[in-house]
């Protein structure tokens, strides 16, 4: 990460250098291809929050992925691959953190012009988060991590997510990082 | 840890560190281990100190000098009509997995 000194000239950024408006360019997308009802986001008048009981150094920490496992039979789930809806899954899944798991994103809307999705760690920070634990940065991870499904339906998604909090309360975890790939 | 910037924020959650990369890079740029620790690194220092739910801390890596590529999701001005009708069948094939596949799930 660079930082701007303070002697140092500051860039001016290009006039559409802003963030992308994912929403509206969804919705006009699909309405030009014939789809009507535009899809609706959650949007939540209330959002939680709890600070930290602990130092994150004593913490145990949740990981959840949007991620899906790779399974041979679901077709072309490699990087580049066309959205691959026979790759999704739509139940929460568990794995341990001391494995090295195979999770593809063939079954989202990455950015498929841009980024290919060869590195799992630009979507799923496992390798990244056990390093953290081994530098003392965090206290430990929870012996699972949890796969969240990107199911379009709202009520089926608030049933997932009471069963993934249920799981990682299990785990002990005090904390959650939530990577949306 | 998000890309998605909008989409995000409009849900709402306690806390989001915001990296501005195409979407499918929550954690960091590819093969580069750096990134990823200090991505990491940022999301966990918002762990640790964001004072309220809603807070959003962007992250200061740029994924390119140049930012055309924030032109091309979804863009339909470089879209034809023929590939517009294509799409639409394309995507027709693939609803009618997911609904097969939700239901039977």
């Amino acid at each position: 990460m660079s930082t701007t000194l303070p002697e140092a000239k500051a860039v001016a950024a290009a006039e559409d250098d802003v963030p992308i408006l994912y929403m509206q360019r969804t919705r006009d997308y699909y309405l030009a291809l014939g789809y009507g009802n535009p899809y609706r986001w959650a949007h939540f008048v209330e959002v939680p929050f709890t600070p930290l009981q602990t130092s994150l150094d004593r913490a145990r920490v949740a990981l959840i992925t949007t991620a899906a496992p790779f399974r041979p039979e679901a077709g072309d789930q490699g990087p580049g691959a066309p959205y691959n809806a026979a790759a999704k899954f739509y139940k929460v899944y568990s794995d341990s953190t001391e494995s090295a798991p195979d999770l593809r994103i063939s079954h989202v809307g990455y950015d498929r012009k841009h980024t290919t999705a060869k590195d799992i760690n630009t979507y799923f920070p496992l390798e990244r988060m056990r390093e953290a634990v081994a530098a003392g940065r965090i206290g430990s991870l929870t012996p699972r991590f949890h796969g969240a499904p990107t199911n379009r339906s709202h009520r089926e998604t608030e049933a997932d997510l009471a069963e993934l909090l249920r799981r990682c309360r299990e785990d002990g975890a005090v904390a959650a990082v939530l990577v949306p790939s | 840890m998000g890309c998605a910037k909008d989409i995000v924020e409009h849900c709402g959650v306690p806390r989001f560190l915001w990296s501005d990369f195409p979407l499918g890079n929550s954690a960091g740029k590819p093969f580069d281990a750096e990134s990823q620790a200090q991505t990491l690194e940022l999301a966990l220092r918002v762990l640790e100190s964001a004072p309220a739910a809603r807070t959003t801390v962007q992250s200061g890596q740029r994924w390119s000098e140049d930012a055309s590529w924030k032109r091309d999701y979804n863009d339909l001005t470089k879209l034809t009509r023929e590939t517009i009708a294509k799409r639409r069948k394309e995507f027709d094939v693939v609803k009618t997995i997911a609904k097969a596949k939700r239901e039977g799930s």
